[in-house]
């Protein structure tokens, strides 16, 4: 079983190697190295698969001892390891294929042996972080993840815009870094082990409470929990765009698993308040996600934020499960853990595409803006066809997968809304409501990208003579897609190798009857005393389409069918600046949610022979970015004022003062070694 | 095998029942104008003469927007097939799920906004921008709406939604169900495009947002999507008629045909009551400015979520 890890494992490195060695030979070194991590993805989904089918008991997978009292790393494999490792590995078999095309742009410019060699170390930290079995070996692997991932961001260095973006994110993701090496440390110094294991009893109720905050402040900021998320919407744009797929498919779902890992399996979520704080926190994540979203321009800003909405619907499940738990009822708890790992599945499959589509369009059209774009249907068929598919599955449409997991959330609420205590109704019906608008809001989101990217006239020159990207961009992409489509189809698949999760961690399982490939009658999801079968729903459609087809064709068996111009009211040719905008079709939200949204309108006139026909307009519109504006400028402002000032005191810049702190820090450890 | 019949059957009576909705609600309207107003069947004619004639097609277009019509029109007659129209149907046999049956109809809308914008037309853009905020704006008050009612029930499934109008007492005598029942009126008239919020009968005026996105369709293409409106407002009409207002349980008699039939005959009875609301609707209320619509979608939300904190206390 092992063996199929340490090939993953040694494949990754000897890809990273290799691609160092040959950093003058581009178009050779990115065909070995991508060749190579496809393979070891290939391993990795065999191996998680197999794992996850046949329910193993959890297993060491590989360990270094160093000299070093404590500095062993170690991995192990369970259930939950094992389905975050079948969901990096599709992903990252679909990116490598997608690099072979896509990486192509950028041989001149920039260097792709150290390019390939980081992303191959990055996607081996991963591994290791949701494999790591003591606090040790997670925290480094960790760290690696986060400067790596941060060295990735910044890889464009020309653009001074990514060299910002990198900045907030390194400095947020240490702030991360720095409350788990502090919980970490707590938990050391409570159990005097590094181990991660289920530790729940022998803590305090205080102590616990503090680890979960230190927890939720860690994993929050990976995750891009709102209020946490300021770098997420700066370092995706930044990123390439298979490092962006990589970061918002699996980076920012290690924090889910470690939250899980964590507050499920080590603290034992024992309080009903956390799974409360991870719900809220959650409901906030999805409809401010989502909302900021819907007006952006950039679309790959557009993707960055709605991965925070998704972020969000998982952590809507992680909550309900926590709080279920606590409160002893290990069935809602099985049934929200199933659906938040659903989406996180589902997230890496849709996601991906539509990061690796948003870097086809980079690739065909070059500009990340959507105002700029328009008729790219025509133009890239397959790219099109695929990011639509991908936009149905995000904005939770059967019969695809995102559909499913959302089913599964609302679900979830049902349970809490029937059984737990009336606080926790009423929250559960305002996430409901929370849960429906964001949809609906996804959908809308969605709808602009397609709308204004792929539909209506080209609005640029770029976007005007854009051509389909290679077929190795378009595999990795249809793949995903693929995935999507299918995981929507036979939900119970997935459902039978997350069945191995819960079982592991409730004991309970939601779907008797699921092992084995014995699907039930007709197909049928049954939760709740409902359930629904996207598979018969879509062959019933197909049926029904393909009666109407024939029907409409013989009725108007003796009409035509003839190609016209739009409809221009009778004022001659439309031109693609009278189509509607972005800004536009966003527009009735922004004003709806003005209060959120903050807009501003600056208008901008040159003046022209009289007032009333000025030369020149210019009309800016742009939204407030309210956490930014009004928590993080004022504390970093605050923060560097106050360093600023309290320097003077403490670097004099006399001498006598610094020998008096020599002195004392003596006295100190003199004292200090003393006493203990 | 029941199962096919039923769907059969349900989609037969659907095909028949939804145009003639759009009549009876038509008819009211012209009555209260002092107009004969057009047959109830007008609607039939409409379809059939569309269905023959000829296709005019934008050359900006995609493929989505030629898609979009089938998709729009076969998904609305898919999630009726979640809607029984009659309780012998229902016993038949009868499984699914609410959430699916309006994410469903939310897919046929996302192909039908997208159709708006694809033909580069102003006017296309215009209707989707709108149609996306309206439906974003009414989707909480749904689902707090419906998920009330699944709460009374017991599940999200809409035969046990039924099963609880049947046993008993109807719904609608619950001080709740009243409050429910007047969210989905509410919601009923924003996602059909009734006149609070959008004018059926209006063609080329800045104001509207159902006809603006369709108005580049014609020929069949158009008999799909006026079709797929009109099954998608019988949809939310028969939410009202069987999940509130009593359904025929009452029956036990031996014979399933004229069981069948009487059901209907209520059904009818039952659809044409709430066209007659509607249409009341239609005639005391102009259309609301469109930045009101949040005012009454906010409305439906509070009648929704106060029916399901008054569930909490009356209890069932």
């Amino acid at each position: 079983m092992s063996i199929l890890f340490k090939q993953m494992v040694l494949l990754y490195t000897v890809a990273a190697v290799l691609s160092l060695i040959l950093t003058r030979y581009h178009r050779l070194n990115n065909i070995i190295t991508n060749l190579l991590s496809a393979a070891a993805s290939f391993c990795g989904i065999i191996f998680s698969l197999k794992y996850l089918y046949l329910s193993l008991p959890a297993a060491e997978l590989l360990r270094f001892e160093a000299t070093v009292p404590f500095l062993s790393i170690v991995l192990r494999v369970d259930n939950l390891s094992a389905f975050f490792v079948l969901s990096l590995s599709v992903l990252t078999l679909c990116v490598s294929l997608y690099s072979l095309g896509y990486m192509k742009h950028y041989f001149a410019k920039n260097n792709i042996g150290v390019f390939n060699f980081l992303l191959n170390i990055f996607i081996l930290s991963m591994l290791c972080v949701i494999t790591s079995a003591n606090m040790i070996s997670f925290l480094i692997s960790w760290e690696i993840m986060s400067l790596v991932s941060f060295a990735l961001v910044v890889f464009e260095s020309q653009d001074p815009e990514n060299s910002r973006a990198g900045l907030i994110y390194i400095i947020m993701t240490h702030i991360g870094t720095a409350f788990l090496i502090i919980a970490f440390m707590l938990i050391y110094v409570q159990t005097g082990s590094f181990e991660i294991s289920s530790i729940g009893n022998l803590l305090s109720p205080h102590i616990k409470n503090i680890l979960f905050l230190l927890f939720m402040l860690g994993f929050g900021v990976k995750a891009g929990i709102i209020p946490l998320h300021v770098w997420l919407p700066y370092a995706h744009p930044a990123a390439l765009s298979n490092i962006s797929a990589l970061m918002s498919g699996i980076m920012i779902k290690t924090a889910v698993y470690g939250l899980l890992r964590f507050v499920l399996v080590v603290l034992g979520a024992s309080n009903t308040w956390w799974g409360i704080t991870i719900l809220l926190l959650g409901v906030l994540s999805t409809a401010l996600g989502i909302a900021y979203a819907l007006m952006e321009h950039n679309y790959k800003r557009l993707l960055a934020y709605s991965s925070i909405e998704n972020i969000g619907i998982i952590m809507i499940g992680v909550g309900i499960s926590i709080t279920a738990y606590a409160e002893h009822q290990t069935a809602i708890a099985g049934i929200a853990l199933l659906a938040a790992l659903f989406h996180v599945i589902n997230h890496t499959f849709f996601k991906g595409a539509l990061f690796l589509g948003a870097g086809a369009i980079h690739y065909a059209a070059h500009t990340k803006n959507l105002e700029d774009l328009g008729g790219l249907m025509k133009r890239l068929p397959y790219t099109g066809l695929f990011i639509l598919l991908a936009s149905l599955s995000i904005s939770a449409l059967p019969p695809f997968n995102g559909f499913v997991s959302e089913w599964l959330t609302f679900q979830a609420l049902f349970q809490v809304l029937a059984n737990l205590s009336i606080g926790l109704k009423i929250l559960a019906m305002l996430s409901v409501a929370v849960l429906g608008m964001a949809g609906a809001l996804a959908a809308a989101c969605f709808i602009k990208f397609i709308g204004i990217a792929f539909l209506g006239k080209p609005r640029s020159e770029q976007a005007q003579t854009a051509r389909e990207v290679p077929f190795t961009m378009l595999l990795g992409m249809g793949m995903l897609v693929l995935l999507c489509l299918l995981a929507g189809l036979f939900p119970q698949f997935i459902l039978m190798l997350l069945d191995s999760v819960t079982q592991e961690l409730f004991g309970f399982s939601p779907i008797p009857g699921l092992k084995g490939f014995s699907f039930l009658p007709y197909f049928e999801l049954p939760i709740n005393k409902t359930g629904v079968s996207p598979f018969i729903i879509i062959f019933m459609c197909l049926a029904i389409l393909f009666i109407f087809y024939f029907f409409i064709k013989y009725i108007g068996r003796n009409s035509r069918q003839r190609l016209f111009k739009t409809w221009d009211c009778g004022f001659g040719d439309l031109n693609p600046r009278m189509q509607y905008t972005a800004t536009g079709f966003s527009k009735p939200l922004r004003i709806v949610f003005r209060l959120l949204y903050q807009p501003k309108r600056e208008l901008q006139l040159t003046q022209g022979p009289s007032p009333y026909y000025p030369n020149e307009q210019n009309y800016v519109v742009s939204t407030e970015t309210v956490f930014e504006k009004y928590i993080y400028r004022p504390l970093t402002l605050s923060f560097t004022h106050w360093a600023r000032k309290t320097i003077f005191y403490v670097q004099t810049g006399s001498v006598h003062i610094y020998l008096i702190y020599i002195l004392a820090a003596l006295i100190l450890l003199l004292v200090y070694n003393w006493i203990f | 095998m029941n199962e096919i019949l039923y769907v059969i059957l349900q989609l037969i009576l659907v095909m028949l029942v939804a145009p003639l909705a759009t009549g009876i609600i038509k008819k009211v309207k012209a009555f209260s104008q002092k107009r004969q107003g057009p047959p109830l069947t007008q609607m039939y004619y409409d379809l059939y003469k569309l269905l023959k004639k000829d296709t005019v097609v934008s050359e900006t277009a995609s493929w989505v927007y030629h898609l979009a019509p089938y998709i729009t029109f076969v998904t609305a007659l898919a999630a009726s097939v979640f809607f029984p129209l009659t309780a012998s149907l229902f016993n038949l046999s009868f499984q699914g799920d609410i959430i699916l049956a309006v994410y469903l109809l939310a897919l046929g809308r996302f192909f039908m906004v997208l159709a708006g914008l694809d033909t580069g037309s102003t006017f296309g853009g215009m209707g989707s921008s709108r149609e996306m905020m309206i439906a974003s704006l009414i989707e909480p008050a749904l689902m707090v709406a419906l998920f009330t009612l699944g709460l009374i029930a017991g599940s999200t499934s809409v035969s046990a939604i039924i099963s609880a109008n049947q046993a008993g007492s109807p719904l609608i005598l619950n001080p709740y169900s009243l409050l429910l029942f007047s969210a989905i009126f509410i919601i009923l008239i924003a996602e059909t495009a009734r006149i609070p919020v959008d004018d059926p009968s209006t063609h080329l005026e800045l104001t509207m947002v159902h006809e603006a996105m369709l108005l580049e369709y014609s020929g069949k293409h158009l008999a799909l999507m006026e079709m797929a409106a009109a099954v998608k407002q019988l949809i939310f009409i028969t939410i009202l008629a069987n999940f509130f207002l009593p359904l025929e349980s009452f029956l036990t008699l031996s014979n399933p045909f004229l069981a069948f039939f009487i059901g209907l005959a209520l059904y009818l009875i039952k659809l044409i009551a709430v066209s007659l609301l509607i249409a009341a609707a239609e005639i005391c209320t102009v259309k609301l400015r469109f930045f009101s619509v949040p005012n009454l979608a906010a409305i439906s939300f509070a009648l929704a979520f106060l029916g399901f904190m008054q569930f909490f206390v009356i209890g069932r």
